[in-house]
């Protein structure tokens, strides 16, 4: 978006203050959803249930299409439609709700850096693991990923994401990798942020902040998910203090909240 | 032959050679973290500047790269390179809304920006990114900076932007006259030893890199107990250099 635009929306963003019908669109949670996307709605539900601002999902089948980004998960709200956690934090900070006021300059650059290791290296090994491996793909992602919709049309929706995905793999240089190259980065970028965490409850100490809802978005996912092999959650289960981390969030967050929710 | 800077790191680190010895665990981790920033933020637009901006591309990339390869090469090599760097612009960016290529340029050009605006506020005014001896992370910041700073471009918003923030300006003059003995005036063009097909222009700041690690390693493995102050300058040839390294690190 050009800069003008940008402003524009923030402007309007800020008029008006969060709805009670705020939704949430991703895709069929039982039998399309794949494990980056997944990741991502997990990761934005995280942070918005952070700010304390209700919100309620909604499972499409076309939720990647509706999308004005291509990518899930995106939230509704009021007349606008916003997806993806990065945007998705500026418009609530438009809105007068933000997680990581309180930091200083250092440490908001550092937050940054971090996210950027947690989408350069996590989601990147994810997407690599579902549509580059060829035992996943074949049992699970093109089965997944078709699923809403009739013959022929599943496997041709299925062949094209696979090739969107594996140019971007090779123009990244992530092409020529094995899956043991991918899965020893992912337990780089877990030792990282395991040393990053430390004791502390979260990343910034008291308080949590989007870097928190992403990191906890993808471990949660990784470590709940099941694929054809489990290597990938081994890789997270060596590190006890994510581990930690992510049953507080999903305590603290989760568990509680969704008891008034449901009822 | 090891293409690549982080390969590169691994592979020096696992010989042994290693610029992180005084950093906590957490340093470590903000590392990778620091690295995953520029190769997302930066990266992008600093492959535009070089590679797809086309006066630049034509004045003075492809030139500086056609004369240190040998004769056929350089008709395809550059071209190639240059379509690689566009590929990955706009297959990583590219996506809706963003539907043209200037809305793509806009906004990598706003996120290199904002990264080195980053980079500036972590840096402050110490003299490098972690206390007072370099690290990993200051051989590749410099390795990403060095080029945008010193090399004279037709067009150079990212470098005007770059010398706004002097902390930076000065991290890269420190690194320049400690380490290279390369006047101020402008680059020398790194010798193009390795003929891999899929060689990005990072190729050259990845020789500096190297050469810098391997350096300031020597002269930490020297003088364990004190930060070395004022290190021996090595008399830098490029082409040498890179000869003499191979030599020393191939079994």
């Amino acid at each position: 978006m050009s800069l003008v635009a940008e402003a524009f929306v923030s402007q309007i963003a800020a008029a008006e203050p969060w709805p009670e019908n705020a939704t949430l669109y991703q895709q069929l949670k039982g039998e399309q959803i794949l494990l980056s996307d997944n990741a991502a709605s997990l990761a934005v539900q995280a942070f918005l249930q952070m700010c304390n601002l209700p919100i309620k999902v909604v499972c499409r089948a076309n939720a990647e299409y509706m999308s004005p980004s291509g990518k899930v998960p995106f939230i509704h709200v009021g007349n606008q439609v916003v997806s993806e956690l990065g945007p998705i934090v500026q418009f609530v900070k438009a809105k007068g709700h933000s997680l990581s006021d309180g930091l200083d300059e250092v440490q908001k650059a550092e937050m940054k850096a971090y996210m950027e290791l947690v989408n350069n290296m996590l989601l990147t090994a994810e997407l690599y693991l579902q549509w580059c491996d060829e035992a996943t793909v074949g049992e699970i992602t093109h089965a997944r990923y078709g699923s809403p919709y009739p013959w022929p049309l599943n496997h041709i929706l299925a062949y094209q994401k696979q090739w969107e995905i594996k140019r971007k793999m090779k123009a990244i240089g992530w092409g020529k990798k094995t899956l043991d190259q991918v899965l020893e980065d992912v337990d780089q970028c877990c030792q990282a942020l395991s040393q990053r965490l430390g004791t502390q409850p979260y990343f910034f100490n008291k308080q949590p902040t989007e870097l928190d809802a992403l990191v906890f978005g993808h471990l949660y996912t990784i470590l709940t998910t099941q694929l054809t092999n489990d290597e990938l959650s081994e890789k997270v289960k060596n590190y006890s203090n994510l581990l930690a981390f992510c049953r507080r969030i999903e305590q603290h967050y989760f568990e509680d909240r969704g008891k008034d929710r449901l009822s | 032959i090891v293409s690549q800077p982080a390969k590169i790191l691994n592979f020096l680190r696992k010989q042994k050679y290693n610029a992180d010895y005084e950093l906590s665990a957490k340093q470590g981790a903000d590392t990778l973290a620091y690295i995953a920033l520029l190769e997302e933020k930066l990266l992008p637009a600093v492959l535009h500047t070089f590679w797809v901006e086309s006066d630049n591309y034509f004045t003075v990339t492809k030139p500086w790269f056609a004369s240190q390869i040998p004769f056929p090469l350089s008709l395809i090599l550059p071209g190639r390179m240059s379509r690689g760097a566009l590929n990955r612009i706009l297959l990583t960016r590219g996506q809706p809304p963003l539907y043209h290529l200037r809305e793509v340029e806009a906004q990598i050009y706003r996120d290199a920006k904002e990264c080195l605006n980053l980079l500036s506020n972590r840096l402050g005014t110490s003299q490098f990114f972690f206390g007072n001896t370099p690290s990993t992370l200051d051989a590749y910041v410099f390795g990403f900076l060095a080029p945008l700073y010193k090399v004279r471009f037709p067009k150079i918003q990212l470098q005007e932007h770059l010398k706004q923030l002097s902390n930076l300006c000065r991290f890269c003059d420190d690194i320049l006259s400690s380490y290279f003995r390369i006047s101020l005036g402008g680059i020398s063009p790194a010798g193009q030893d390795m003929v891999d097909a899929n060689l990005q222009k990072l190729t050259q700041l990845v020789n500096k890199e190297s050469n810098l690690i391997e350096k300031m390693d020597d002269n930490l493995r020297q003088s364990p107990q004190l930060p070395p102050r004022k290190l021996p300058t090595l008399k830098l040839t490029p082409a040498e250099e890179e000869n003499n390294s191979f030599q020393r690190l191939s079994p």
